[in-house]
């Protein structure tokens, strides 16, 4: 393992700590738990099921540590769909193996067809055996990403597959592992990163209800809006473009629980709100659920 | 006798494809492309308000969303009778020549390369450049330890020739942790205009809802040249020193030589004028696109039999059946699309086009003709050749860019209506089809890139063009099939796009 100083990781702590909204006391721990990811201790297996590998994309958009940081020096991901050399069978030993040495942590991709096992298969088994077996044996589930949070799109009412979420899926099959839920469409890097650096050091963040981290996901995205001052004086955009306060167009920040915000997307660059879209809810349990429920409100022209 | 050869899972690609092969004699006698998951999206947009349309479809990929959700406010812009301003559309063009950037980059280096580099090499390493010296001592470390599976997830690998010029080999390395970055940069690029990456907030029909400002102007302007500094000194130099090491593979993976592109890149009013320009070529014979000459054919695809183009029932137990992806046919025959199909038609083409001038210079460059082209190092040279183009277009369109100007253009969703957007993903001709009743959406159909290259045998027993790829491909060694793997991947096939 490549030898870190501990002033390198005392840097990479206040990095994760800003990321993870900790105080600055909280640096020291951090750096433990980076040096302890640093041991290649933590074995990774990373399961896609129904996804579009849009949390992967995000994921290795990861800044502090880079995603190929994160594998060369803090976890062993041992597989991973998009990621691993590895090709054909060889990848079935690896996800056979790993769960049956067991200890590491599963992160689900995606949701998991519980009505048509047979619309997502991977080396001729469907996902969803994979995801159990890895599960019973996992320290720990990481369900990332709107579509393992809660459903997403291809778990939404009328969908063909009988797609639920990995945490229904698991709890159906009986399977009790410790769950941390990370929604978003995609997940913002930081989300996935730091609980896992919280896992490490200090076991299990504070979760909602939902599982989701509270660090993460305890205040609304109308909390932090960039456009909260339009909200308060009434100043509401009437049609995409406007300035304004989005409310009106169907923004869901007031309900959604994130803090995209205040942590902004893609190096800071910009966030969904202040390039002037609506909120539609991707981190919140309800998304893309309901057909008769739009994104948008905008008018419409009737017959 | 033949034997069964498979690479399932087929990984380093989007989504869950495996590749089925029959071998005799070492030579790949039958190919089967087989998509391993369905979710439902057309189904799942039935019954929803049109607008949800570009937010739900451009979820179909997480690599390409840009594409998937352009060809939605496409088809919705169609059926509303909506132009939008030219801010918009450059902004569109900014962030889908930005996403081209970010796909391409990922293909070579984070998906395909890890099948021509040699990871070991770096244990050889003398130099002293920081990260490669991290990287050498976590590689002897990782296999030195106890650990099942070391230096995961860049080995176990088919054990093969890999990049034997340990220089090259060792940049090529490099750049893939470079490379990390640079997509990560590409995606930024995109978000100043669309909120954020993968999946924009800001597409909308009527254009995009963030704001042209100076300050956006200067940050597309520098991280345009940050891009192109990476293209020009590494990404460039280490794909064609792949080409070097392995110059057989610009025989390898010749297709089914039917093309099809939609085009892209709109520079006028109508969607018009596009940089990337729409045709067709069968057996050498150019003609217009007209999409009523696509049918979708199921006898191997996982559907009832009277699903096909707009229809989708899944039938997961379907006998005969290897697929969930369809098989869709223009006139009948199987079509590549893609870049190489983009540079073909371009050729094909009556005048002159720039993609045309951007591949003649190159090939006088490498010392190439354009028939190699169709070849698994063709699809990769021509990737970097596109994004030199793009590049350029893409300094162009930014200095087109009116700060204050309005960027979207206002409508209303009509009771009913239907509209079709035609564009080109990085991975080739996509098409969105809408259909509006009561102001919900009562069809939604889309036909996308893989679906046509990984597309399974169609009613008249003809195979896809992946699979067409690979029949007669020599296997110098059937445990560990690089040749396939390699030329599949060229294909760059995203698998939840293809089956959506």
């Amino acid at each position: 393992m490549t030898k870190f100083t501990r002033r390198e990781f005392l840097e990479l702590g206040s990095k994760m700590a800003v990321a993870m909204g900790l105080a600055s006391s909280a640096i020291p721990d951090i750096a433990d738990a980076m040096e302890s990811l640093a041991t290649g201790q933590v074995k990774v297996l990373w399961l896609q099921a129904q996804s579009c590998s849009g949390c992967t994309i995000s994921f290795i958009d990861s800044e502090a540590p880079g995603a190929g940081e994160l594998f060369t020096r803090y976890i062993s991901l041992l597989f991973h769909h998009t990621l691993s050399t590895t090709q054909g069978e060889g990848c079935m030993e690896i996800i056979h193996k790993t769960s049956e040495e067991g200890g590491h942590i599963l992160v689900v991709e995606g949701s998991i067809p519980e009505g048509m096992p047979e619309a997502c298969v991977i080396g001729h088994e469907p996902v969803g055996d994979l995801v159990v077996k890895a599960a019973q044996s996992a320290t720990h589930v990481i369900h990332l990403g709107a579509c393992a949070a809660f459903g997403g799109i291809p778990g939404s009412d009328n969908n063909p597959t009988g797609a639920v979420s990995s945490p229904r899926y698991l709890k159906n099959k009986g399977v009790n592992t410790p769950s941390i839920v990370i929604p978003g469409c995609p997940p913002h890097p930081d989300w996935f990163v730091g609980t896992l650096v919280h896992l490490v050091k200090y076991g299990l963040p504070p979760l909602d209800d939902r599982d989701r981290p509270l660090m993460f996901f305890g205040k609304t995205i109308h909390h932090n809006c960039p456009r909260f001052y339009d909200y308060e004086r009434s100043t509401f955009a009437k049609k995409f473009g406007d300035p304004g306060c989005l409310f009106e167009l169907g923004c869901l920040g007031v309900v959604t629980y994130s803090d995209c915000t205040t942590r902004y997307r893609n190096g800071g660059i910009n966030n969904c709100i202040k390039s002037g879209g609506p909120c539609i809810g991707c981190s919140s349990e309800f998304f893309a659920k309901d057909p008769a429920l739009p994104f948008y409100r905008k008018g419409e022209k009737k017959a | 006798m033949a034997q069964k050869v498979s690479i399932d899972p087929f990984t380093r690609i989007e989504g869950h494809l495996a590749i089925n092969l029959e071998v005799e004699g070492n030579y790949i006698s039958d190919a089967k492309c087989v998509g391993e998951m369905f979710r439902g999206f057309e189904q799942i947009m039935r019954g929803r308000s049109p607008l949800d349309a570009q937010q739900i479809m451009q979820r179909i990929c997480g690599v390409c969303p840009v594409s998937q959700g352009q060809a939605s406010s496409l088809a919705q812009e169609d059926a509303y009778g909506l132009e939008i301003p030219d801010n918009g559309r450059l902004i569109r063009n900014i962030m889908l020549g930005a996403n081209y950037f970010h796909n391409n980059v990922t293909h070579f280096y984070h998906l395909s390369a890890m099948d021509f580099i040699d990871v070991k090499g770096i244990l050889a390493y003398q130099g002293k450049d920081r990260m490669l010296l991290d990287i050498k001592s976590w590689v002897q470390q990782e296999m030195r330890s106890k650990k099942l599976f070391p230096a995961a997830p860049f080995l176990p690998r088919y054990e093969t020739r890999y990049i034997q010029n340990a220089e090259v080999n060792i940049s090529a390395l490099k750049n893939y942790f470079v490379a990390m970055d640079i997509r990560a940069l590409a995606h930024q690029l995109v978000a100043i205009f669309s909120g954020k990456m993968p999946h924009m907030a800001s597409n909308v029909p009527g254009g995009v809802t963030e704001q042209v400002t100076t300050k956006k102007i200067a940050l597309c302007r520098t991280k345009t040249r940050q891009l192109r500094e990476f293209l020009e000194t590494e990404y460039i130099h280490d794909v064609l020193a792949v080409a070097n090491e392995f110059p057989e593979y610009w025989q390898l993976g010749k297709s089914c030589g039917n093309y099809l592109s939609y085009g892209s890149f709109a520079q006028a009013k109508g969607n018009t004028n596009k940089v990337f320009e729409p045709g067709v070529l069968i057996n050498g014979t150019f003609s217009e696109v007209d999409t009523a000459s696509i049918t979708e054919q199921v006898k191997y695809s996982k559907y009832s039999s009277d699903s096909g183009r707009g229809k989708t029932n899944p039938e997961p137990n379907k006998s005969g059946a290897y697929s969930w992806i369809k098989a869709p046919r223009y006139n009948g025959e199987p079509m590549e699309v893609g870049p190489l199909s983009r540079v073909m038609v371009a050729y094909a083409r009556p005048g002159d086009s720039l993609l045309k001038q951007y591949t003649d210079q190159f090939l006088r460059q490498i010392g190439r003709t354009v028939e190699e082209l169709d070849s698994c190092l063709g699809r990769h040279a021509i990737r970097i050749i596109e994004l030199q183009l793009l590049l350029d277009r893409m300094e162009e369109w930014i200095e087109k860019l009116e700060p204050g100007q309005p960027a979207c253009a206002d409508f209303t969703i009509p009771a009913s209506g239907k509209g079709a957007g035609l564009t080109e993903a990085p991975r080739g001709a996509l098409g969105h089809w809408i259909s509006i009743e009561n102001s919900k959406v009562s069809n939604y159909d889309c036909i996308v890139p893989t679906t046509w290259n990984c597309s399974p045998k169609d009613d008249k027993e003809v195979s896809g063009p992946v699979e067409q790829a690979l029949i007669g491909t020599y296997v110098q060694d059937k445990d560990n099939p690089i040749e396939a793997a390699r030329i599949v991947r060229a294909f760059d096939p995203c698998l939840a796009c293809a089956v959506h």
